[in-house]
Formats: structure tokens, C-alpha cells, sequence
């Protein structure tokens, strides 16, 4: 039943899948073969090759793993004692990036060979044509749009299939943590996402008229371009692309402030920074302070040069978040820990001034070196209690990444379940709404997905099922070790910002 | 899409939202042989994407079909992030004190990192360089150097945008000194020649781009879109969507600029044509000065004596004399012309009776001073005819008289402070009348008028006297005072006082005149009026009247030796 086995089982409308041993030398983007994982084997796309140090190296796609866990290997990785999966010939509209493929790939084969004795500055150059040709952007990135657009319309037919099964007697696989989730389940998730293939125009036709930092498709294939970034006591891994200057490919480590959150190619320029540099906290005024966090309110207009900052940032950790706007139409709103060196930043969401779909947070991230410790639970909430205080119901803006997407039916569940828990004999659903300042379709959203809205004795009932309550209770105990944060509506002091119709759009 | 399907041949059944649901426990619940019934329920739009709704489903899919031996490493797997092994605490010193009160704070990142140019590990090695061929005095400072980096990266930004595309030569070092603003301190200029080598250098080596790594923004070129570094767009569609509000509200701008524009473009033209008249009026004056010489030259020819001094001095007082005017003044001038004629400055005064008047008037007020003084000397000494005065200062007016009493407060808090509550904290303090009360002779209608006066719009709350009346130990009745002072005068409008610089042609009607209201001269004419009114009081008031007067004095006329001065008007006019 795992859509990892089912995915290279031609089912449905059958695509011929070639497949064959292979050599070293006749691994091409585009090929799947088994590469070892963790100490497993597991197939994985190759989206681009290079020589680095003579050495031939790859970056890989691991089937059903997030791309954040893209990366580049080398050959002895790869088991070229199972047979590979050749890329599927191409279709005639696909001819010119297919064959631009291949002199692309002499070319870059080519220069690789001239290049040898300083492979870094080859790929960086490579990188530049990349950007400057746009063309050769979908050669290197055979999976564009067909590979998700593919999975997802298989996976489509086989859920319908079993939902009907399942539903029932689904016991939430999240645990307390939020992040917590089966891995083929995120894997889903990061496929499932584009529904169905946009056309360059169409996407940007939605990026511009739906007024906020949704998905852009063609970015979500591409590759990782930073190794490393420095911030804080902490070297982190980026995900995902993020447009940083373009001569950070070569750099090892990249270098960002953690409190102005510019950055650095170099470690020197990086603590000369340091020494100039005299922020202490998001350049904003602070709206909410705890014994454990602070929250600043940053005008996205205002503090342009930061917002960029905090958006180059996140995007290296959001696969959704696009930066091809600027921040101006946004209020950032973000999270802090503080001690004696300044005020940390945690994570933040941001929200549009104006949503006319009634959004409340338009893209949100706990930074990866605070994920896993309750603080993604913290910036929800704080959300919920600012569309409190503007007496509106909101609802994020979609779509939400795997990590987002398990954070909020997270926190749906347990706030609704906390307050059908409490003894009431009835309930209606816009009452819940009204609340928790939720959306009655993410009430309706979270009660089915739980099980919990049945019809029984010809009417709808509200089910507080066996499993939802077992849950909360666990969720007690742990709340009863650790402690338990929460946000404290009373500390918030902020009135809901008004803006003039001039700051609500672009002026430069 | 199934679901739908088949949930169409059950009958729907509508969920609403604003109806009450019961909430059931599980057991409560009848066991269904399969799950059919929640398909009674319509499928709402679920607020998550459709794409999502189905990794819902997914995930169910497979924790049911893998059951719950998985559960140990059910988790998103992500990228590690490690400690680093930079020194955190030398980067981040700790210089955080959190205030009491929520930080506000609008400084933007460019405003607290300084110079944004930072150096590069080539920079700190040429540095070091060249500063060990200078003696300690003279070398270079990172923060000099970085100075100057800046400023070459930041001018040729300006000069030539288009740099790291168009190949052109980087600027030579004459092209950049010709651009030094106050952004490269005079130290650092010092260096700039050196350092332009070096700069000049790393430009070559990166082809002529920039040296600080930027991001790119658009260049509204085909290439944009499809380039994934392109960051930071403007969005100007939706602007434009938003027409019919905004459009009504930039016409108006628009309008309304137009109309300044127009206005002071009037105003220009006007001060044209002022200096055009004055150009004229000094050549008029200039061929005046010229025919009296030479009707002076022409009076020593004939032997003519006397008077040609009066014929060149007389045009003082007429400082813009026009030929008429002048023609007057100079009969006037001369002795023995019978009458003076009524002259008339340009701005329409009395030339005359404001030149002599102002002395008049200065005599005449020191008189009115003195005699009001004097006068008001004897009175006190009538009152204190026959008491033996034991007070501190034998002219304060005595406070036994009741009517003189109640009056004596009225004066000062008729259109000043109305008392305060007493300092006493007893619910006698509540009422700071109480002790008023008890006097039987009080009317009723000026306590209330004490009550309730309010302090004078126009005069800063400081600057008002304030009285407070009190109770002390065995029934004494006590008052404080506090800021009893006279008036400062009004600040005079600068424009106001501008307007007779220059032009005659400011009407009268438009003229004001600045006036102290505790001058002496209106507490006369106040007391005048207090007489005529009320007579049975008059003497109190007057009373009143020379305290407040004798408090002027003693608090503003002192000069720096301590001594007393009559009080001078200052000038109003
Ligand atoms: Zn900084």
C-alpha cells in the first residue's frame, strides 16, 4: 500500500518505463537509480552532474523524500548493481529541452575539463548561465512540473480507493510534537502539492491577483544553491533555493547576522559586520512580551532592507514562499527569545496589510535550529489572537507546506477538542469559529478529518472519538512534565494597524 | 472524486453551521457497519487546498495500512542544524538590557550597521601592507579604508548602473574625486589615492561588478521572468486595480498641486513687480538727491544763503519720500511755515502725532504709575488708621473686612485659577469653601462665581496665578500663593512685526496690536468700570487692584541691582 512501492508500478494509463543496467558514465539527469540513504537504498532521481575535484558528483531527488533532503553525492553511493530507470523518451513538445539537453550537458562536461583545477568557480558559472538563458533552466531540472503533476494524479485514483476504509479507524499518527509524522506521509505531502501543472503565464497571472507569497513552480525543482549557512550559535543546513546574491554559490558557509540578518560570503566580512553592527532585536516596536518570548511588529514598507533580510532567509527553509514580490504589502510579526546579547529570532509569520481572501498569515516558519519545541504552536496562536483582536476569523493562506500543514491541524485539533471537552451536550460550528477565531470551513476541516462529525439517529452529531480524547490526554501528561507554553492574550498590547490606501500598495 | 459520486445517491442531508449539534462521546454513538453515514455529510470546502485534502487522506491511508509498529520514527526528516564553531560570544557581546516597557524602535538596518562595505580577507592583507610602510601616525584604519571602499562601490553605483553588464572601463581615480561628498570624511580622503589602486584592482578581477554581492532586482527585460534570482518585484498590477478611489483622489492631489503652483507662481510675479516700484521709487530718489544738489549748486551760484541744510535733512523722517511728501516736509520743515499740514506715512499713521506721541505717552503712563501709586499709598494709610500693624509688610491690604475679603479673591480669581483643593486630606479638604462659608456676609453669587471661573483660554496655565486657601491648626485660615507675576507679553509675530520692514501697502484693519492685560492701564480702566458698577465696593477693588499692581512691581520690575523700576510699557507697536 505505500505509494513508494506503487509509484514505479505502472498502474492506470501504463508508462513504459525503460529500464537497464548502467555504467557510471552513462548516468544523466533524468536517470533513477538506487543510491544509499541512511543505510538504506532508495531510488533517486538525478537532477544534475558535475566534476568536482575530477570526481564526478550528482544531485539527487530521493523519491518520495521532501526535496529539502536533495543533495549532492558521490558515485560511490550509487548501486549500479540494480538496474536504473531511464528517463522517459521524450514527448515532442519536450524535444527542445531534451536536446538542448544534451549539448548542454558536453558543453558542461566540456568546461568541467577546463575547469578542473577550480571546480568551484565552474559551478558558479554555470549557475549565472543558468539564470541568464531560460532555457537552460528546465534542462537541468527534467522534473519541472511533470514529475509531481504525474505522482499526484496516480495517488489521486488509489486514495479515493481506500479512504473509505481507513477513515474510520484512523488514529492521528501525529504525536505531541508537532513536526512528528510518518515519513512517507511528508513525502506525499511534498508531491501532492501542485495539483495540477500551471502554465508559466498562469502562475504568474495568480501571483500577481492573489496578492500574496504563493507557490511558483518553477521554482520548486530548482537546486539548492547555498551549503551552509552561520547564524547565531548554529550552522544550518539551508532546504531549499533562495535568491541570495549569486556569488554565495561558491562560498562554503554563508554568513547572516542574527539580528539584522544580512549576509556574508566570508567570515571576514562577517565579524568586521559584527563589530559595526549595533541591532539588538527585529527593528520593530514590541507588541507582546512574555517571561519567554517578545514579539515585534515589523512593517514590511518600512524596515524594506530587514523584511528582504528575514524573506531571503525563510525562503531557504520554505519550498512555497516565493520572493519574486517585494515585502512592502506585508507586517511581519516576529517571534523572540531574549538574553543578555539581544532578542533571538525565533520564527515569525507574516501577514498581508489588506487579504482579500481574509488570510491571517500569509507564509510562517519556526527556524530550523528552534523547530521541534513548541514554538511553531506559539506563532499559530499568536496569530489566532491578533485576528481575536481585529474581531475577524482567519485561516492561513494555502497552500501550507508539509511541516505548516501538520503544525495547524495540530493546534485545530487541540484547541477544538479542548473545548468540546468541556462537558458541553452541544455545540454548533460557527459558535467554535467564533472562539477560536477560526474559519468555519477549518472547523468543518478539522472535525471530519478527525473523525468526529458523524451522522447518527437522523441528525449530525459531534463525536469526541476515544482516540482524540487518549490524545488530549497524553498531551496533558507531557504538558504536566514539561510545562506549558502558552500565549497570555493579556500581554499583547497592540491595536490593529490601519493603513492609508497610498501604504497599502507600492509606492517607491 | 468517488466520494462525491457515491455520496449522491444517498440523500443529502444539509449540515448547518448555525444549528446546535449534540456532542457525543463514542460509546454514545452507535457502531456502523461502515463509515457510509459520514457520507450523509456534505463535503465541504475543507480550507486546505485540494492537493492537500488528499495528503489527509494519504496519510490515513498508510498509518492504516502500516499499523502502529512504525510509530517509532514517524517524523519529517530535515537537514541537521549543528552548533557553530564561531565564537558566539566575541560576534554577539552581550549589550542587551531589557527595558521595563515594550521596546518602539523605527531605525532601519542601514541606519545601525554603518558603513556597509565590510571588509574581504584580500582587503585586511593589502591593509596590513600598506600600513607597515607607515609610521604609527599615519596609517590606515579599517573603518578609513572601509570608508573609502564604500564610496568608490557607492559612486560608481551611480555612475555607471549598468557596470557588471556593459562592460565598461572601471572609473579612473579622477572621475571619483570629482564626486567626494561629505559621506568620505577628510581622514580618509587621505588614503582614497592608495586605496583606489587596490579597489581598482578587485573591480578587474570580478569583471567591473560590484564588490559588495547584491541581489538582483528587476530590469524589466524578457530575461526577469524566467530567472530565479530575480527577487523583490514591484507588483503594479494591483494598483491599477484599485482605479476608481484612488484615480478620484490623485486628480485631487494633482488639483490641488496645480493650484498651489499657480498661486505661488502670483506671488512671484507680485514680488516682481514690489521690486520693480522700489527700483523705480530709488531712481526717483536718486534724481530728487540729484536736482536738490543741484538746486544747492544753483543757491551758492546766486549767493542764496541758509536753509540748503534743511533742504538735505528734512528727508529723514520720510524714509521712502515721495515727491509730494516731500514737498510738504520740506514747508514743513522750515520755521515760521504757520500750521503744521496733516501728514501721512505711507501706511496711513499720522506721521506726525506719532512721532511726538510716543513721549507724551510715555509721561503720561509714569504719571498715571506714580499717581496711582500715591494714591493708593494714602488709602492704605486711611485703612490702617487707628490699627496697630503688626503684619510683615505694613501696605498689605488687611484681610479682617469681609467684603473686602471676598473681593480681594474675586479680582485674581475671576479670570485666573479657580482655588484649589485644600492641601488639608480631611473631608474638609473636600470642600475648600467651608471655611468661606462660616462668613456670614459671603453672597452667594460671587462664591459661586469662584467656584467656577475658569482659567482664561489665552494665557499658558504657568503663567496664571494661583491662590489656595487653607485651614491650619486652631481655625486659622491661610492662603497660598504661587506663580503671582505680571503677564509676559505676548510673542510678537515675527511677520507681523516684519510687515513694516518693507512695503507701504499693508492696511491699518489688518494691524494688531499686542496687549499685556495686567498692564496698568487696563487694570485702570477695569477698576474704572468696577467703580462706575458697583460703588459700595469700589474702594476694595481698588484695594485689590493696588495689591495686584504693588506685585508687578515687586516681581518684575526689579532691575539686575535689585532696585525698583516703574513699570515701562514695552513696546506694542
Ligand atoms: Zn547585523
Amino acid at each position: 500500500m505505500a505509494p513508494r512501492e506503487n509509484s514505479h508500478e505502472p498502474s492506470g494509463t501504463p508508462v513504459p518505463v525503460e529500464t537497464g543496467f548502467a555504467t557510471l558514465a552513462q548516468l544523466r539527469v533524468g536517470v533513477k537509480a538506487f543510491v544509499e540513504k541512511d543505510g538504506e537504498k532508495r531510488k533517486a532521481e538525478i537532477l544534475m552532474t558535475q566534476i568536482r575535484g575530477g570526481k564526478p558528483k550528482f544531485y539527487v531527488h530521493y523519491e518520495d523524500f521532501n526535496k529539502r533532503l536533495d543533495e549532492w553525492i558521490g558515485a560511490e553511493r550509487i548501486d549500479l548493481s540494480k538496474e536504473v530507470e531511464w528517463p522517459a523518451p521524450e514527448k515532442p513538445e519536450k524535444k527542445k529541452a531534451g536536446s538542448s539537453s544534451k549539448t548542454d550537458k558536453a558543453s558542461q562536461s566540456k568546461q568541467s575539463k577546463s575547469d578542473q583545477k577550480n571546480p568551484k568557480r565552474s559551478r558558479s558559472k554555470l549557475d549565472r548561465e543558468i539564470s541568464a538563458t531560460p532555457e537552460a533552466t528546465s534542462v537541468n531540472l527534467p522534473g519541472k512540473a511533470p514529475r509531481p503533476s504525474k505522482a499526484s494524479g496516480k495517488e489521486n485514483n488509489e486514495l479515493l480507493v481506500t479512504s473509505e476504509v481507513t477513515d474510520g479507524t484512523t488514529p492521528k499518527p501525529e504525536d505531541e510534537d508537532m513536526d512528528v509524522v510518518d515519513i512517507q506521509d511528508a513525502a506525499a505531502a511534498a508531491k501532492a502539492i501542485p495539483a495540477h501543472e500551471y502554465s508559466r503565464e498562469d502562475e504568474i497571472e495568480k501571483l500577481r491577483t492573489s496578492g500574496s507569497m504563493t507557490q511558483n513552480q518553477t521554482e520548486i525543482s530548482r537546486v539548492r544553491n547555498l551549503e551552509k549557512v552561520q547564524m547565531g550559535k548554529y550552522e544550518i543546513e539551508p532546504w531549499y533555493f533562495s535568491p541570495y546574491p549569486i556569488d554565495f554559490v561558491d562560498s562554503e558557509m554563508v554568513y547572516i547576522c542574527e539580528f539584522c540578518l544580512s549576509y556574508y560570503p566570508e567570515v571576514t566580512q562577517f565579524e568586521r559586520h559584527r563589530s559595526k553592527c549595533t541591532l539588538l532585536h527585529p527593528p520593530g516596536n514590541e507588541i507582546y512580551r512574555d517571561d519567554y518570548v517578545s514579539f515585534f511588529e515589523i512593517d514590511g514598507r518600512r524596515q524594506r532592507t530587514w523584511c528582504r533580510n528575514l524573506c531571503l532567509l525563510s525562503k531557504l527553509f520554505l519550498d512555497h514562499k516565493t520572493l519574486y514580490y517585494d515585502v512592502d504589502p506585508f507586517l511581519f510579526y516576529c517571534m523572540c527569545t531574549r538574553d543578555e546579547h539581544g532578542c533571538h529570532l525565533v520564527g515569525y509569520f507574516s501577514k498581508e496589510k489588506e487579504s482579500a481572501e481574509g488570510y491571517n498569515v500569509a507564509c510562517i516558519l519556526t527556524l530550523p535550529q528552534y523547530q521541534r519545541k513548541g514554538f511553531g504552536k506559539l506563532l499559530i496562536d499568536f496569530s489566532y489572537l491578533l485576528s481575536k483582536r481585529e474581531g475577524k476569523l482567519g485561516s492561513p493562506e494555502k497552500p501550507l507546506s508539509d511541516l505548516g500543514l501538520l503544525g495547524y491541524r495540530a493546534y485545530w485539533q487541540e484547541i477544538i477538542v479542548d473545548l468540546l471537552i468541556d462537558g458541553r451536550v452541544e455545540a454548533n460550528i460557527e459558535d467554535l469559529g467564533a472562539a477560536t477565531a477560526m474559519t468555519t470551513n477549518d472547523v468543518l476541516h478539522t472535525l471530519q478529518n478527525l473523525n468526529m462529525l458523524r451522522y447518527s439517529k437522523n441528525q449530525h452529531v459531534i463525536v469526541l472519538t476515544d482516540a482524540v480524547i487518549e490524545q488530549r490526554e497524553r498531551q496533558k501528561a507531557k504538558e504536566k512534565i514539561k510545562g506549558k507554553r502558552s500565549i497570555d492574550p493579556d500581554r499583547l498590547i497592540w491595536k490593529p494597524p490601519v493603513f492609508s490606501a497610498a501604504s497599502r500598495t507600492w509606492n517607491w | 472524486m468517488t466520494q462525491r459520486v457515491t455520496g449522491q445517491r444517498f440523500r443529502q442531508r444539509k449540515l448547518s453551521t448555525k444549528q446546535n449539534l449534540p456532542v457525543l462521546r463514542e460509546n454514545e454513538v452507535e457502531k456502523l457497519p461502515d463509515d457510509d453515514a459520514s457520507r450523509h455529510i456534505p463535503k465541504v470546502e475543507t480550507g486546505v487546498e485540494k492537493g492537500e485534502e488528499i495528503v489527509t487522506v494519504i496519510s490515513a491511508a498508510q498509518a492504516a495500512a502500516q499499523g502502529g509498529g512504525k510509530a517509532a520514527h514517524l517524523y519529517i526528516p530535515t537537514p541537521d542544524a549543528v552548533a557553530s564553531k564561531l565564537q558566539y560570544e566575541d560576534l554577539y557581546p552581550r549589550h542587551f538590557t531589557q527595558p521595563a516597557t515594550y521596546i518602539r524602535f523605527s531605525s532601519t538596518v542601514e541606519d545601525m550597521i554603518g558603513c556597509p562595505y565590510c571588509m574581504t580577507a584580500e582587503d585586511v592583507a593589502w591593509l596590513k601592507k600598506y600600513n607597515e610602510k607607515k609610521s604609527k601616525g599615519v596609517q590606515c584604519s579599517e573603518d578609513e579604508f572601509e570608508q573609502v571602499m564604500n564610496f568608490f562601490e557607492e559612486a560608481t553605483q551611480t555612475k555607471q548602473p549598468y557596470a557588471a553588464v556593459d562592460n565598461s572601463p572601471v572609473l579612473s581615480y579622477e572621475d571619483l574625486e570629482a564626486e567626494f561628498d561629505e559621506t568620505i570624511s577628510e581622514p580618509s580622503r587621505r588614503f582614497a589615492k592608495d586605496i583606489y589602486q587596490h579597489w581598482k584592482d578587485e573591480r578587474l578581477r570580478r569583471g567591473n561588478r560590484s564588490l559588495m554581492p547584491t541581489l538582483k532586482f528587476e530590469t524589466n527585460l524578457e530575461t526577469d521572468d524566467a530567472d530565479p534570482y530575480v527577487c523583490f518585484r514591484r507588483r503594479e498590477v494591483r494598483q491599477v486595480r484599485k482605479t476608481r478611489g484612488r484615480d478620484a483622489q490623485v486628480t485631487e492631489k494633482l488639483k490641488k498641486l496645480r493650484k498651489e503652483l499657480e498661486e505661488a507662481r502670483l506671488l512671484m510675479s507680485y514680488v516682481k513687480r514690489r521690486e520693480l516700484l522700489i527700483r523705480d521709487q530709488l531712481a526717483m530718489d536718486k534724481l530728487i538727491f540729484e536736482q536738490r544738489s543741484a538746486v544747492k549748486e544753483i543757491k551758492r551760484k546766486l549767493s542764496i544763503k541758509g536753509d540748503d541744510e534743511e533742504l538735505l535733512i528734512n528727508q529723514k523722517p520720510a524714509p521712502k519720500p515721495k515727491p509730494r511728501v516731500d514737498m510738504q516736509a520740506v514747508q514743513r520743515g522750515i520755521p515760521g511755515m504757520g500750521p503744521k499740514p496733516q501728514v501721512t506715512r505711507p501706511d496711513g499713521r499720522l506721521v506726525d502725532s506719532d512721532m511726538v506721541s510716543l513721549d507724551d505717552q510715555l509721561a503720561k503712563k509714569s504719571e498715571m504709575i506714580d499717581g496711582f501709586i500715591e494714591e493708593n499709598l494714602n488709602k492704605h494709610q486711611k485703612w490702617n488708621v487707628g490699627w496697630v500693624d503688626a503684619t510683615w509688610r505694613p501696605i498689605t491690604p488687611p484681610l479682617e473686612q469681609s467684603a473686602a475679603k471676598s473681593d480681594f479673591r474675586r479680582v485674581f480669581t475671576d479670570s485666573q485659577l479657580p482655588t484649589p483643593p485644600a492641601s488639608v486630606s480631611s473631608e474638609e479638604a473636600g470642600d475648600a469653601m467651608a471655611v468661606e462659608r462660616a462668613n456670614k456676609q459671603v453672597e452667594p453669587r460671587r462664591s459661586a462665581r469662584i467656584r467656577f471661573a475658569t482659567p482664561p483660554d489665552d494665557v499658558p496655565y504657568q503663567d496664571q496665578s494661583r491662590f489656595r486657601r487653607r485651614t491650619g491648626r486652631g481655625g486659622r485660615v491661610m492662603i497660598d500663593r504661587r506663580g503671582v507675576k505680571r503677564q509676559k507679553l505676548e510673542a510678537i509675530d515675527e511677520r507681523v512685526a516684519d510687515r513694516w520692514k518693507f512695503a507701504g501697502d499693508s492696511s491699518e484693519d489688518e494691524q494688531t496690536y499686542p496687549v499685556d492685560w495686567t498692564d496698568n492701564l487696563h487694570i485702570r480702566y477695569r477698576i474704572m468700570i468696577e467703580r462706575q458698577g458697583e460703588k459700595q465696593h469700589a474702594q476694595a477693588t481698588a484695594a485689590a487692584a493696588a495689591a495686584h499692581n504693588r506685585r508687578s512691581i515687586e516681581n518684575h520690575n526689579r532691575s539686575a541691582s535689585g532696585h525698583l523700576m516703574p513699570p515701562t510699557p514695552t513696546n506694542t507697536g
